[in-house]
């Protein structure tokens, strides 16, 4: 059989008018039937990532994980780190829980505090800046 | 009977409350959290109250919140589920005194029970074999070492106010109280917001063996034992019934004093007795006062709904059930999937799942609250479904749960579903040659 391409054409470009992820076209006995896959549109980590690296100088420490982040072990307890402080490389600069599992953030370099980029009990995503260090 | 429900929980528990409820003709409630709003609990009641943010304290925990979600839909009774509130005397309290109606015992036993040390006290005057320790809060250094001489090393440092494996510290000679013994106060502090810690015999190979029991005003039956011995970081992760290890004269023993326990304490609801089982002798570990996440397992070899008898007794006062009618049938296997990764020491693997094909067929039931597309947050708990299999005997059960492990598709997170795999086609777990620290000693990856 010939397959017109013109048919296709024409419904690959509903499919983005409309935005469907699949349609069916019959005419006689020839059935004709287009899909493609939606991708999300959420923010991606990376995207924060720019967007937070822009404000910022100096180096940043990420988080390893997607999870709320908290700055002391307990509430109102003594931070990790303060702005203005030194730390070293392998020093624990915040807390990251993802599901009730607790994970330390180890600073990646040594240098000083220059800013704290997140709040206490804040959702992080995997990749977003914690604190910058110079 | 009730004619509306709010269901202080979510993820597969709260669906599977919904569910008992509908076969009821009861409408419900779901509370939620901000991240939870498109969950299959919110999706599935009749009605759903945003009651917070995500941190669980803000929401799932928040009592006051939870307090006007009844009142503003005019919910008569709260099934608490497992975890959050549901051995929260407080919150028991709080509900009852508003004349609502708390599915689960009333807050003063929940307080007792809750208390590890008042728990134990409580067994013992019952008839129930305790393990080897002291009956009462420890004070100092010295009054540990004298207490774990007389019994012998090693011995276990326990949290009175704990649970769940956390603030627990292993004694293997005297001179290691002096760190460990502030440390565990400490940690219990901490976790439990109560200092009290006392000690027992350290098992070094013990199973964990349960007896699920429904009370009612009336009576007290037991639904047999549960096997939960596959344990990972003091965490269950599969669960059988009966327990392949014990004889009859055994298990007869275990049931029948439990059941005179949850009798002569005026229990009511549904509750679980737990026990440390080593060479041939079992020993009161704590008792569960509310529904757990194993139950399935005892519900499809007893054909009964627990959930249901929970409303039912909690409505009624009493229980319908006579004991001479249940009749466990065939071997029951639960394996629980979470969202973690266990080749990288059970790394949380939170995300969104892009393609789930859950198993289906002969004896085979998934409990769960995913689908696909549904996001699995980092703020709660790692599980995320159960799958339970039945068979005409343990055998067959194993050989289902392979089949029904091989058909679970769940892609874009990583689950302990290949772990489950493994473990059922080893040689040990077809055995039965395994006690509770297996896991953490066998290579799997």
């Amino acid at each position: 059989m010939k397959i017109n391409k013109k048919i296709i054409e024409e419904l690959t470009g509903y499919l983005k008018e409309f935005n469907l992820s699949e349609i069916e076209y019959a005419e006689g006995t020839t059935k004709v039937k287009v899909s493609r896959s939606i991708s999300s549109s959420s923010i991606t980590p990376s995207e924060v990532k720019k967007k937070e690296s822009i404000e910022s100088n100096g180096t940043n420490i990420t988080s390893p994980i997607v999870g709320t982040a908290y700055l002391a072990t307990e509430p109102g307890g003594k931070k990790f780190v303060e702005v203005g402080q030194k730390i070293k490389k392998g020093q624990t600069i915040m807390i990251v829980e993802a599901m009730k599992t607790m994970n330390h953030v180890p600073s990646t370099q040594d240098g000083t505090v220059s800013k704290i980029l997140v709040k206490d009990g804040e959702p992080v995503e995997f990749g977003q800046p914690l604190i910058s260090v110079k | 009977m009730f004619k509306k429900i709010l269901i202080a929980n979510r993820g597969e528990i709260a669906v599977r409350i919904i569910r008992a409820c509908k076969e009821w003709g009861i409408s419900t409630v779901a509370v939620h959290s901000d991240v939870d709003i498109d969950s299959m609990h919110v999706r599935l009641a009749d009605e759903s109250v945003c009651i917070g943010s995500h941190q669980p304290q803000n929401s799932y925990l928040n009592i006051a919140a939870l307090m006007s979600a009844i009142d503003v839909t005019g919910a008569e009774a709260v099934h608490p589920g497992y975890g959050f509130l549901s051995e929260n005397a407080q919150f028991a309290e709080i509900v009852s005194k508003h004349g609502i109606k708390f599915i689960g015992p009333s807050a003063n036993l929940i307080k007792k029970m809750g208390d590890k040390i008042e728990a134990r006290k409580i067994a013992k005057e019952n008839g129930l074999p305790v393990i080897e320790g002291s009956a009462e809060n420890i004070n100092s250094i010295n009054e540990a070492k004298k207490i774990a001489s007389d019994i012998g090393y090693p011995v276990l440092i326990k949290a009175a106010g704990g649970g769940g494996g956390k603030g627990m510290k292993v004694v293997n000679k005297p001179e290691e109280f002096e760190e460990l013994f502030p440390m565990a106060k400490i940690e219990a502090k901490k976790y439990f917001n109560n200092d009290k810690v006392y000690i027992e015999k350290y098992f070094k190979n013990p199973r964990h063996i349960e007896v699920q029991i429904l009370s009612g005003k009336n009576k007290t039956v037991h639904l047999n034992e549960r096997d939960c011995s596959v344990q990972r970081k003091h965490q269950k992760l599969i669960e059988e019934t009966p327990s392949p290890v014990i004889d009859s004269k055994t298990r007869s023993d275990l049931l029948n004093k439990t059941v005179l326990m949850a009798e002569n304490i005026g229990y009511e609801g549904a509750g679980t007795v737990e026990f440390i089982y080593e060479n041939g002798k079992f020993y009161f570990l704590e008792m569960n006062t509310r529904v757990q996440v194993e139950h399935p397992v005892t519900e499809v070899t007893t054909g009964i709904d627990i959930i249901k008898e929970q409303i039912w007794i909690a409505n009624n006062g009493n229980t319908g059930l006579n004991q001479d009618d249940i009749k466990p049938r065939g071997h029951a296997i639960e394996c629980r999937i979470n969202a973690e990764d266990p080749s990288k020491n059970f790394q949380p693997s939170p995300g969104i799942i892009s393609v789930c094909h859950q198993p289906s067929g002969f004896r085979t039931r998934v409990d769960g609250a995913i689908f696909q597309g549904c996001k699995i947050t980092p703020y709660y708990d790692s599980l995320i479904c159960k799958l339970i299999c039945h068979g005409r005997n343990r055998a067959e059960a194993i050989q289902r749960m392979l089949r029904a492990l091989d058909e679970f598709v769940i892609e874009g997170i990583t689950t302990t579903i290949s772990l489950h795999k493994k473990i059922l086609s080893h040689e040990k777990f077809i055995s039965s040659d395994f006690d509770v620290n297996w896991l953490v000693k066998e290579s799997f990856y």
